[in-house]
Parts: C-alpha cells; sequence; structure tokens
C-alpha cells in the first residue's frame, strides 16, 4: 500500500484475541454449515406447488385486509369476546394456585436452597408441558368448550407464574423480616407485614404479564376445540373463506394490541 | 375486642386514598371475573371435576415402547424446523432491530413504521401462524419453518431494540467524532454493546421455537405434532402418551443445555 508509512496502523491483536476470533469464525461456519444440512434434509415442497398456493391463497388473505367481510364482524368480536374472558379466568387459577406453591420454591423462606428444589421441580414440570397439548387432553376427557381452553390456561400459567413468585421471593430485602422478628413477631407477622407488601407489587405486574401471553394462546386454544376465537378461524381455514380469515385476524391483531398497551401502562405504574 | 392498654401506639392507618384505589381495583376485578365465568359458562366446580377427569384421562395412557423407534424421524424433523426458523429470524431481525431503535434510526418515519410492523406480527402466536401459512405453503415442514420465522423475527427485533437503547452512548459518539456513518457506528460501537445479550436472546428464542415446533404439526406445519394428531385420532393412547414422553424429555434437554449456554455468556 502506498500510504502504509504515513497512515497510522491498527495494531495486530494479541494472540488470545486471535485465538478467539477463530474459534468465533469456527461457530459461525458450523452453524451455517449445519444450516445448509438441515435445509437440503428437509422435505420441502416443489417451487411450482408453492407459486400456486400463494396465487390462489394468499391473493384473497390480502385482498380480504384492505375489504374486510363486515358481515362476520359480530361473530368475530364475539368470540373474541369470549377468548379476553377465558383469558381472565385461566389467568386467575393461575395466580391463585401459582401463589401457595411459589412460596414452596423459594429458598430463603424454607431457609435453604435444597428445601425448594422438589417445588422447583414441580414447577419445571408444569412449564415443560405445552399449553395446547394440555387443551387437547382435556378436551378428549372433559369435551370441547371454553372449560378446556381454561383449564389448560390455568395449569400452564401455573408453571411460569410460580417459577416468577418464587424469583420475586427470593429477590426480597432480608431487612424488614429481621425488624419484625426483633420487635417480638413471629413468623406469620413477618409473612404478613414484611413478605407479602414486598412481593405484591411484582406479583401483580406478572400475573398482568401472564395475562397478555394469555390472550394471545387463548386466540389458538380454539384450533383444537378448546373455545375461543380459534374454532371459527379453523373452520374458515378449513374450507378457505380468506375474506372471513382476514376480518377474523384483523380483530385479533387489535384487541391484543389494545390491551398489550393497557396492561403495559398498568405494570409500568405498578412497578 | 379488648382495648388497647394506654402507651401502646396504635398501627396507623393507611391513607384514605389508597384505600379506595385498592377497593376500586379489587371491587373492578371481581366483577370481570364475575362476568368472564358467567359468559364462558365456568364454575368452580368444573375445576374439580376437570382436574378428576384429567388425571384419569392421564391414568389409562400407558406408553407403548414399541412406537418409540418410529418417534425419531419426526422429532428429528421438529429440531430442523426450530434450527432453521430461529436462524432465518435472527438473519431478519438483526436489520429490523436497528430501524427500529431511537438511538440508531433518527428518521422518525423509519422508526415508527418499523415499530409499528413489529408489534403488529408480534400480536399473533406462533401457532396461529403456522394454521395460516399450512393451507397456503402446502402441508410440511414449509410453513413450520416460516411460521417460527415470523414469530421469532418479532420477539428478537424487540428484545434487541431495546438492547440497543439502552446501550451506553459514549462509545457511538467517539466513533462519530471520527466521522465514522451510521453503520460504521453501529458496527463498531453498538454491536460489541450488545452481541453477547443478543445471544442469549437467539439462544432464548431457540428454546420458544422448540416448544412451538413439537406442537405446529397439529396444523400441518410439519414435525412430531402431526404424527401426535394422527395417533390420538386414532385413539392409540399408548402411542400418544410414548410421543409426550419424548417431547417433555427433548424440551427439558434444550432448556437445560440452553440455559447453561446462557449462563456462560453473561
Amino acid at each position: 500500500m502506498p500510504d502504509a508509512a504515513t497512515a497510522s496502523q491498527v495494531p495486530t491483536p494479541p494472540p488470545r484475541v486471535r485465538r478467539a476470533n477463530a474459534a468465533r469464525a469456527g461457530l459461525v461456519v458450523t452453524i451455517l454449515l449445519l444450516a445448509v444440512v438441515t435445509t437440503i434434509a428437509l422435505d420441502l415442497p416443489s417451487a411450482e406447488r408453492v407459486l400456486r398456493g400463494l396465487r390462489n391463497n394468499a391473493v384473497p388473505l390480502l385482498r380480504g385486509f384492505v375489504q374486510p367481510r363486515w358481515e362476520i364482524a359480530p361473530l368475530a368480536f364475539s368470540s373474541m369476546a369470549e377468548t379476553f374472558f377465558m383469558a381472565v379466568i385461566g389467568t386467575t387459577i393461575g395466580a391463585i394456585l401459582a401463589f401457595p406453591l411459589s412460596f414452596l420454591a423459594a429458598g430463603n423462606l424454607l431457609g435453604g436452597t435444597r428445601f425448594a428444589i422438589p417445588g422447583k421441580t414441580v414447577l419445571v414440570a408444569i412449564r415443560t408441558f405445552p399449553e395446547i397439548l394440555l387443551a387437547i387432553i382435556f378436551v378428549a376427557a372433559t369435551g370441547p368448550g371454553p372449560t378446556a381452553g381454561i383449564m389448560a390456561m390455568g395449569i400452564h400459567s401455573i408453571g411460569f407464574l410460580g417459577k416468577i413468585f418464587a424469583d420475586v421471593i427470593e429477590g426480597i430485602d432480608p431487612g424488614p423480616n429481621e425488624a419484625i422478628r426483633a420487635a417480638g413477631g413471629g413468623a406469620l407477622q413477618v409473612f404478613v407485614w414484611s413478605v407479602i407488601p414486598q412481593v405484591l407489587p411484582e406479583f401483580a405486574s406478572n400475573v398482568l404479564y401472564r395475562f397478555e401471553i394469555n390472550l394471545r394462546a387463548a386466540t389458538v386454544l380454539g384450533l383444537v376445540g378448546a373455545g375461543g376465537i380459534g374454532l371459527p378461524l379453523i373452520q374458515r381455514l378449513q374450507f378457505r373463506r380468506w375474506e372471513e380469515v382476514s376480518m377474523l385476524l384483523l380483530v385479533i391483531i387489535a384487541f391484543v394490541i389494545v390491551v398489550d398497551a393497557l396492561s403495559g401502562r398498568i405494570r409500568r405504574r405498578l412497578v | 375486642m379488648l382495648p388497647e392498654p394506654a402507651g401502646t401506639p396504635a398501627i396507623p392507618e393507611r391513607p384514605a386514598g389508597q384505600r379506595k384505589v385498592a377497593a376500586a381495583t379489587l371491587a373492578t376485578f371481581v366483577a370481570l371475573f364475575v362476568v368472564s365465568a358467567w359468559q364462558t359458562g365456568f364454575s368452580v366446580g368444573d375445576l374439580a371435576t376437570g382436574t378428576g377427569d384429567f388425571f384419569r384421562f392421564f391414568g389409562r395412557m400407558v406408553p407403548n415402547w414399541g412406537y418409540l423407534p418410529r418417534v425419531w424421524g419426526p422429532i428429528l424433523e421438529t429440531l430442523q424446523i426450530a434450527y432453521l426458523g430461529t436462524l432465518f429470524g435472527t438473519a431478519l431481525a438483526l436489520p429490523l432491530l436497528f430501524l427500529a431503535s431511537a438511538n440508531t434510526t433518527t428518521d422518525r418515519v423509519t422508526l415508527a413504521v418499523s415499530r409499528s410492523v413489529l408489534t403488529v406480527l408480534r400480536s399473533i402466536p406462533d401457532l396461529l401462524y403456522a394454521a395460516l401459512l399450512a393451507p397456503i405453503l402446502a402441508i410440511g415442514p414449509l410453513p413450520g419453518v416460516v411460521a417460527l420465522t415470523l414469530f421469532s423475527l418479532a420477539v428478537l427485533a424487540k428484545l434487541g431494540s431495546e438492547t440497543v437503547e439502552a446501550a451506553d452512548p459514549g462509545p457511538m459518539e467517539a466513533v462519530r467524532a471520527t466521522g465514522a456513518g451510521r453503520n460504521r457506528v453501529i458496527v463498531y460501537a453498538v454491536v460489541p454493546q450488545v452481541a453477547a445479550t443478543m445471544t442469549s436472546y437467539v439462544l432464548y428464542v431457540f428454546e420458544i421455537n422448540v416448544r412451538a415446533s413439537v406442537i405446529i404439526g397439529l396444523v400441518g406445519a410439519g414435525g412430531i405434532g402431526q404424527d401426535l394428531l394422527a395417533r390420538l385420532n386414532f385413539f392409540a393412547y399408548g402411542d400418544v402418551s410414548t410421543i409426550i414422553v419424548v417431547i417433555f424429555v427433548l424440551v427439558l434437554a434444550i432448556d437445560a443445555l440452553s440455559v447453561w449456554a446462557r449462563s456462560k455468556l453473561i
């Protein structure tokens, strides 16, 4: 290079950095190679089939967004309302049942991390189970309808909320606990006057956050017959009535965005 | 109630305003719950009978281990879908997250448009994307990959733009002072600050995608869910519980692996 003598040179990195850079480059190459192998091994349809599918289905779907079918708006709104109510009950059940469980999964109140292991294990097991699988089992066991969806949502929420609640409890300030004990208070007084006031705002905020998640989840529970807007949606998908699908989607999107915004505002004021 | 002995101070009452807000919140919530229960026909009795039915049903589900060899193929496809969905979602999220961050994008219109697109994309759950795309893109793994790509893109761009907005402005100003343009500022001042957190988020989204990829087959988007639904429709509960056990172990293993990798990152 002609200007090598005048321009300041970027110094070569030390060997440790060069080795780390080489390792990182190796990782990136591995990830990309794995992606290529994975794509080739996947059973993909022909490009022609995809194009035909797009022309026959995606075009009417997009047209439906521009010109929604207002005839089914009442149905869309009433089934979205049912979805909303399902999420309210499912979240409440989850929160009420997660409350006692979370104290059994919080090491600091039980007097040692090892005492919290059984509680934590139960919560992990509940969380691992996909919600929609629970819904399928409830539909098979108790019959289709919103109750099956509510039960599935409730149980799944226990796993999520129980874990978050336990994390919140483990993060509380031990000072007030000690102060109450020093004033002669027992375990019950410590719980009522120190633990509960410290955790309640965080609990409420996380219940609202779970409600946002559950509202989204409730929109798909109907796909397996567990109530809510998913049922009219899957029926119209099966009959390829794309313009009506768009109307239902618009209602879902609008509802979810509004509830998210409201819930976000309340949560910011809580904590 | 016994009269308080003189000299013991009474516990002060909460201010009236606070009490009113608390009472109003509780009343609103109870009213909402009652309306919800009435509208959905839910009763607390259902909770008890439902749980009973659930466990009776589960008691009948004894895994049929003879089905196990037929699980591995679809499980592999499930993982392929999750891997590709995460990878493509990440690739698309990387440019978009800088467009949706106020400190890397100063143009108000671009910022508003990219944020709105992300909000809309995020309002649709992954299973719904799969249900929509399966009839469009042919039943099989392709709609699954596209569904998870869209979902990962929305989540990662949102989490990423929050991280970028929280980045230290010092290095950005320093790079800008050398005469660098926006892209150089992003590459040399923002990326090094957010790379570790972003990698951790990608692993987290991969966890979510593994969970999603086992169920998107229920709506025809490939993976083990398709076999699960087929066995369920034949009332082959032994095979169903074998699949469920495998899913359970797979999700636990991926979660543990990902949590371990994330603990190494930050």
